[in-house]
């Protein structure tokens, strides 16, 4: 333990020894080598954010909790602490401020859907309904609902008469992610909604048809039903984008797609992308049954991460691939 | 004995395990009790695809539990985990009495289960933490629970979300662990 702790501060002085040497040598401070040898994404932003955080200076390590509107003064305050020259590097404050915008808005953004979550569905509240009814129209617009409380809801996969029990702990969050994916790709939706009602049946080859009698292939066949719940998977998906964005996963993603602050809609997109995914990521990993979902989803959710590590990646959605859909 | 073989064999003597499913109705509070008898958080729980299974040890016992989603398609899976169940622990949502009569049958359905018999029941009426949840004794009454007479049972009222009763219940759960009767 001891050792440890020595060693942590004596790498910690070999590190700022190091940074002192090298900007004597270059003439350039840290957070200008950073913006000068990387290119933007998230890469540079996370060097930068790393850096500002770990600085003795408060005006550097407050920098990334400053307001969205205060940057600008920061940006040019950092300049001059640094007695950087603007006139010879204009390019600096420009990426510096690109850089904070990220990281000011991400924090803002945890905070955004941390607020939706924490707001329970409240069925006395005209718009809470409102947009559950949207959902149902948006996924269901052939067949109209007949009652507010009605087993219809189970079709498009709550687990009762009435949803308002199933968001739970992700409260408005999930309701907000189901809608935005129902009305934006529509399409998408539908057919995931579509696939995740039929329970699927393998496809048959030739070499599997040589291996099994016909009796055993019968049954093997109709073992199989391993449709899952449409809207409880999309709140369960809302607490596995929720939990990327908590823990800081979600960075590399946003600061390579977002070149300003991300926004809820940014967060509702890779939601879809995610939902997206997982629908795939189900049909390959091919279960025998609906309780296999956790395992499932604690795989998906380390590949995702596993994904995300790597500094160029960018979670995009590409839902032309219905290709990888298997036909039912 | 030397002091260390008394140590180690102290280390090596093993909790006995238990297996305890978690069964009710979609909403009673299944993962919410298993996350606050596990003490993890219970601010981010959705609703239960498949199945939780949390250790816990109480009382020099290792509970391995079992807690299988409610929805109603999902009931039907629930005779896959019957096997080996020293304890079930049923859970009722206390304030939802338009559902009393289907959660009073699935119980009736899992006293009945061959598979089941014997095992003790400890019944939660959970949330009474809410204004509007029936009191532990009128659930009791309304599901007929005195006419349970082949096995130890118990009705406790608690509330999982403020952790209320829970370890009452969890103290007859280790007391009657070895209450099966064959």
């Amino acid at each position: 333990m001891l050792v440890q702790v020595c060693l942590y501060f004596y790498c910690k002085c070999l590190w700022r020894c190091l940074k002192f040497v090298v900007r004597k040598l270059t003439g350039r401070c840290e957070l200008q080598r950073i913006c000068y040898n990387i290119k933007p994404g998230a890469e540079r932003t996370m060097k930068i954010e790393t850096s500002l955080r770990s600085s003795k200076n408060k005006l550097l390590q407050n920098s990334t909790s400053v307001h969205p509107d205060a940057i600008e003064k920061t940006v040019d305050a950092i300049i001059e602490l640094k007695k950087i020259n603007p006139a010879v590097n204009p390019q600096l404050s420009v990426s510096l401020q690109a850089c904070l915008l990220q990281i000011v808005g991400y924090r803002n953004l945890i905070a955004e859907v941390e607020k939706l979550r924490r707001e329970p569905y409240d069925s006395e509240e005209v718009l809470h309904e409102e947009m559950l009814l949207k959902l149902w129209k948006c996924l269901k617009p052939d067949s109209p609902l007949e009652a507010r409380i009605s087993k219809q809801w189970c079709e498009i996969g709550f687990q009762g008469d009435d949803p308002k029990t199933d968001f739970r702990g992700m409260g408005l969050l999930g309701l907000y992610n189901l809608l935005y994916f129902a009305e934006h790709n529509g399409p998408a939706a539908q057919q995931i909604l579509l696939d995740s009602l039929q329970p699927k049946y393998r496809e048959i080859t030739k070499e599997e048809i040589s291996k099994y009698s016909k009796s055993e292939w019968e049954k093997k066949k109709f073992d199989k039903a391993i449709g899952y719940s449409f809207a409880i998977v999309g709140i369960n998906i809302t607490e596995l984008a929720y939990n990327l964005l908590v823990s800081g996963a979600l960075k590399t993603h946003f600061y390579n797609v977002a070149p300003e602050a991300p926004t809820l809609s940014h967060f509702q997109q890779t939601f879809c992308y995610l939902m997206h995914e997982f629908h795939k990521f189900w049909i390959e990993e091919d279960p025998l049954d609906i309780m296999e979902f956790n395992r499932v989803r604690e795989k998906f959710h380390k590949r995702i991460i596993r994904q995300l590590q790597n500094p160029n990646m960018a979670l995009c959605p590409h839902f032309a691939a219905s290709e990888s859909l298997i036909n039912l | 004995m030397g002091l260390l073989s008394i140590l180690r064999k102290l280390k090596s003597a093993p909790d006995q395990e238990v297996r305890i499913l978690l069964l009710g109705l979609d909403n009673a509070g299944k993962t919410t009790l298993l996350k606050q008898l596990a003490s993890e958080d219970i601010t981010h729980i959705t609703p239960t695809q498949g199945f939780n299974i949390k250790s816990v040890q109480a009382q020099g016992f290792k509970l391995n539990v079992w807690d299988i989603g409610g929805q109603r398609k999902i009931r039907p899976y629930w005779r896959n985990y019957f096997e080996n169940t020293d304890i079930l622990i049923y859970v009722i949502d206390s304030a939802d009495r338009k559902r009393f009569e289907e959660t009073g049958q699935e119980l009736a359905e899992l006293v009945d289960e061959e598979k089941l018999s014997g095992v003790p029941v400890l019944i939660f009426a959970n949330k009474q933490d809410l204004l509007t949840a029936a009191p532990a004794a009128e659930i009791a009454e309304g599901l007929n629970l005195h006419t349970i007479r082949d096995r130890v049972w118990q009705i406790q009222s608690c509330s999982a979300l403020t952790g209320e009763g829970v370890s009452d219940g969890m103290n007859w759960v280790c007391r009657n662990v070895n209450a099966k009767k064959k």
